[in-house]
């Protein structure tokens, strides 16, 4: 293998020792960042958590690695070098590649927009950069729990029922009327958040740490919209979630 | 001064055209004057001319009682002299009756006196019919002396006219006047009988009438032309004393010269002019010996004259200084009269008559055999000209103050439409920048190909370049946090990675600090960047049709959770208050609006949320307790970045939050405005939105 991408399985002190994972365990997870000091430090603190990290400064040494061997799990800037827009070409190649393969968008761009091509395009989650990193620990953590809770078909673990709603936290998925409806991890946890507590209002801080993520109140505001939207592509009627202004948001039964 | 008047004033420059037509006018009738001169000297040279070959028409006395060779050598005739009493000889148009009354002669001269030695006062007019001399005599004699009967005219005494003529054949005749009562007298002349005494006999031929007056007396005599020659002595003799005037014979052999007219020449030379001219012809000592034609035979132009024209007083050409025109009854004067006489023809203007008016006098010799013998004189009123120059000139004044008003009226209109676009383009300036920040990049008149429309087009640039600036200003907000946004990252996550090292507590503490910093830093690069979020949603948002008093209510409730240090009251109409919008958008709007006015709340301060409904709109209302704005800062609030109040906590204010309400409400085609409070006890956010 050229020496594309670096890897930091071995390169790191602790990082082996300090989760205490097998390293043919170790999840493989590719960080395509060009900003060399952030790509470093999202690197050391997820190998700290157990993860072997290759990391690529561009699209192109990125996908000349990925051809030959696909990681766990990706996490791709949208902007790269000199392609603005380099993360979703590379998305979307990757998910041509692979349509399991769990993908995180990074960065710095926190528009609506953004977010929407980003989701569109088959990335798993949209983050902006001002998610810290035990957050983002977190983030893929729950990312791999629901994988491997997909890969155990005999799970039978927690499962919220709400209605026509039914939420399988540990595969992190949502059904309506037994329909499946995809949800990012953000929109996962948001709807997750309210439904557990029908008829209570949650405030967008409150929806915020529910999904374990730093973001404003427009872009809480938007996720619901979306949320809303992607229920009522399988059910028009639905209306469980009710803005309630100036305090958030509640489910209702 | 406005354009319009300048221009106005400019366009009063072309009253020059009047005025140059007046200076183009004198020196018209300059040049008609030097024309008219010529062309009258012209035809008094060639009247002259044509005289010359016919002298015997015109000049009576070709064989003078002197003789023509002794006239003929000095160059004329002796000087006329009433001193040597020299007689001018009036014609009479008609008969005058012998009365001692010389007012039907119809003379305009005065009688000349005749030469005294003694102061007796005596004044001789001589005037003649086509048959008759007459003589007309005023003597200043305040006794009478009558004549005796049977007078002895050599010895008595007694006043008396002695009359002296020389006959045709060359004959001396001499006759006298006396009477012994006033009336018709008859001439006698002294015959000396046989007896050697003499004694008068009467010729009855010869009469006159003997008028007695207060001064003294009157003698009109009539002298048939057959009795006369060219010479005639008038000599009176007062009856006491030996006072006399007048000549005699004896004393004045070369005197007593009788200068006729020359009978036909008026016919003649009536034959040689027009109207409106006057032709006379003169002998060397420029005395009438003929005349015709009228100055004022101008019968249409002098019906129009009378009013006075007041632009004549433009003229440039001054007449006041031409000489006056010098004439008499009997005689002709001035330069070209003398000019002529002197061998050259001369034409020159001259003022005479009563008003003075102008005339034009032309003189040329008339040359026989070599010697000048008299002159044609022409004059001509100036009227004809000056009535030509009038119509001229009146023409011209009417035509250049038409010019000049039309040309005013043209400027003044041009000026009003040039003003007039200027004006709307100095409003579409004032207002193109509008209180608000934004710029309207339209400007009126820029489709126009000239420098208005140039300028209008130099603004839109102006503007455009402007619009871009401020748009730049706007977004630099956004760009600046989205661009310091991976360096605070790159910051935090290495703290992030320091504090899983496993640092030491003191360690910690500085870790600790920076992340605060970090936090801090990151609200602020959040809160530049949430206008831009804003904007972005604003141009995703939907709209749909929701109860804007439902929201109202629903958002107090939360606020009243919120921000428990504030107390909120809600005004809102009784219906239900549909709006199409945003709703989300309204709520966020509400939000901005309420945490601008809980910053500026006091403790237990009251916060109004009234909703209004007007003819076209609802009006929102946001009203706290509070300090007031200060005046100057009203307008500016909704502007981005924008942040003057001083609340009270130590988040950090940018102004963000207003204008994010402004994008809101701009977006649901309404406004904001900011005002205090009438009491001055807080101060007044409201939003207009518009009804569905």
């Amino acid at each position: 293998m050229a020496n594309h991408g670096r890897r930091f399985s071995d390169g790191f002190p602790n990082s082996a020792a300090t989760i205490g994972y097998d390293s043919a365990m170790k999840k493989h997870i590719a960080i395509v960042e060009d900003e060399p000091a952030l790509r470093e430090n999202y690197a050391a603190a997820l190998a700290r958590h157990g993860y072997s990290i290759t990391t690529y400064g561009n699209r192109r040494l990125a996908m000349q690695s990925f051809n030959s061997r696909l990681p766990d799990l990706a996490i791709i800037d949208i902007s790269l070098e000199d392609e603005a827009e380099g993360g979703f070409d590379l998305c979307r190649d990757l998910r041509a590649l692979s349509a399991e393969l769990p993908i995180i968008f990074l960065t710095a761009r926190d528009s609506e927009l953004d977010a929407v091509s980003g989701l569109r395009l088959g990335a798993d989650d949209f983050l902006t950069k001002d998610v810290s990193l035990p957050h983002l620990a977190a983030r893929v953590a729950a990312l791999f729990r629901r994988i491997d809770a997909l890969r155990r078909p005999d799970n039978a673990a927690e499962i919220v029922r709400r209605g026509a709603l039914s939420i399988d936290g540990e595969k992190m998925q949502t059904t309506w009327n037994g329909i499946p409806v995809t949800l990012s991890l953000t929109e996962f946890w948001i709807v997750h958040a309210l439904a557990r507590n029908p008829g209570h209002v949650k405030n967008r801080q409150q929806l915020m740490d529910a999904a374990h993520v730093v973001l404003d109140d427009n872009t809480i505001t938007s996720h619901v919209k979306r949320v809303r939207r992607k229920f009522q592509h399988v059910d028009a009627a639905f209306d469980a979630i009710q803005t309630v202004y100036g305090m958030g948001y509640r489910w209702v039964e | 001064m406005s354009i319009r008047f300048q221009l106005l004033i400019v366009a009063l420059t072309t009253l020059v055209l009047p005025w140059a037509g007046c200076q183009y006018a004198g020196e018209l009738e300059i040049a008609l004057r030097g024309s008219q001169e010529k062309s009258l000297l012209a035809s008094a040279g060639t009247i002259a001319n044509a005289l010359s070959a016919q002298p015997q028409r015109v000049f009576r006395d070709t064989a003078d009682g002197g003789g023509t060779g002794s006239a003929g050598g000095s160059g004329g005739k002796p000087e006329f002299a009433a001193s040597q009493g020299d007689l001018y000889v009036f014609p009479l148009r008609n008969q005058p009756l012998l009365d001692g009354y010389r007012e039907d002669w119809d003379i305009a001269a005065n009688p000349t006196a005749l030469p005294t030695a003694t102061g007796y006062d005596a004044r001789l007019q001589a005037g003649s019919t086509e048959r008759y001399l007459y003589l007309y005599l005023a003597v200043d004699d305040p006794h009478f002396d009558a004549e005796p009967d049977n007078p002895r005219p050599s010895t008595d005494r007694f006043d008396r006219v002695n009359v002296a003529l020389r006959r045709p054949d060359g004959a001396l005749e001499v006759y006298f006047f006396g009477t012994n009562a006033p009336g018709l007298v008859a001439a006698q002349s002294v015959v000396t009988g046989d007896d050697g005494k003499d004694r008068a006999v009467e010729e009855p031929r010869i009469q006159a009438f003997w008028l007695q007056t207060s001064r003294g007396y009157h003698l009109e005599a009539r002298i048939p032309l057959s009795f006369v020659g060219s010479r005639v002595w008038v000599e009176a003799v007062d009856g006491r004393g030996d006072a006399k005037s007048g000549t005699t014979p004896a004393e004045f052999p070369d005197g007593g010269r009788l200068v006729f007219t020359t009978p036909g020449l008026g016919d003649l030379l009536a034959t040689f002019i027009r109207d409106g001219t006057r032709a006379t012809v003169v002998d060397s000592n420029a005395l009438k010996l003929g005349t015709a034609g009228n100055l004022n035979a101008n019968p249409q132009g002098g019906a129009e004259e009378p009013e006075e024209i007041w632009y004549r007083h433009l003229m440039a050409v001054d007449t006041s200084q031409l000489p006056l025109r010098s004439s008499a009854a009997d005689r002709l004067g001035g330069n070209s009269v003398a000019a002529a006489l002197a061998g050259r023809g001369h034409a020159e203007w001259v003022r005479g008559g009563a008003d003075q008016e102008l005339q034009l006098t032309a003189a040329a010799p008339i040359v026989v055999a070599g010697h000048t013998r008299g002159a044609v004189v022409l004059e001509q009123a100036g009227d004809q000209l000056l009535a030509l120059r009038d119509r001229a000139l009146t023409r011209l004044f009417n035509l250049t103050l038409s010019a000049t008003a039309l040309a005013v009226v043209i400027m003044f209109g041009f000026a009003t439409w040039i003003s007039l676009r200027i004006g709307r383009l100095r409003a579409a300036a004032d207002s193109a920048v509008s209180s608000d920040g934004r710029i309207r990049l339209d400007m009126p008149e820029s489709a126009r190909a000239d420098e208005i429309g140039a300028l209008s087009r130099g603004f839109e640039r102006l503007l455009v370049r402007l619009n871009e600036h401020t748009q730049y200003l706007r977004t630099l907000g956004g760009k600046l946090s989205h661009e310091l946004r991976t360096p605070l990252t790159i910051v935090r996550s290495s703290l992030d990675n320091l504090e899983s090292e496993g640092l030491r507590e003191d360690q910690r503490l500085y870790v600790t600090r920076a992340r605060e910093g970090t936090l801090r830093l990151q609200s602020i690069l959040s809160a530049l960047g949430a206008a831009a979020r804003v904007e972005e949603s604003i141009k995703q948002a939907e709209r749909v049709s929701f109860d804007l008093r439902e929201l109202l209510s629903s958002a107090t409730a939360a606020y009243r959770d919120g921000f428990v240090q504030a107390h909120f009251a809600l005004e809102t109409p009784a219906d239900p208050c549909f709006i199409r919008g945003a709703p989300d958008l309204i709520a966020q709007l509400l939000d901005k609006l309420i945490e601008n006015a809980v910053d500026f709340c006091p403790a237990a301060g009251t916060i109004t949320v009234r909703l209004q409904r007007s003819q076209s709109s609802y009006v929102l209302e946001v009203i706290n307790d509070g300090p007031p704005i200060p005046e100057a800062l009203l307008g500016q609030l909704f502007e981005s970045l924008f942040e003057q109040r001083q609340g009270h906590d130590d988040k950090p204010h940018f102004g963000l939050g207003l204008y994010i309400v402004r994008l809101i409400a701009e977006f649901h085609g309404g406004k904001t405005r900011a005002a205090n409070r009438p009491d001055g006890g807080g101060a007044t956010f409201a939003v207009t939105l518009p009804l569905i």
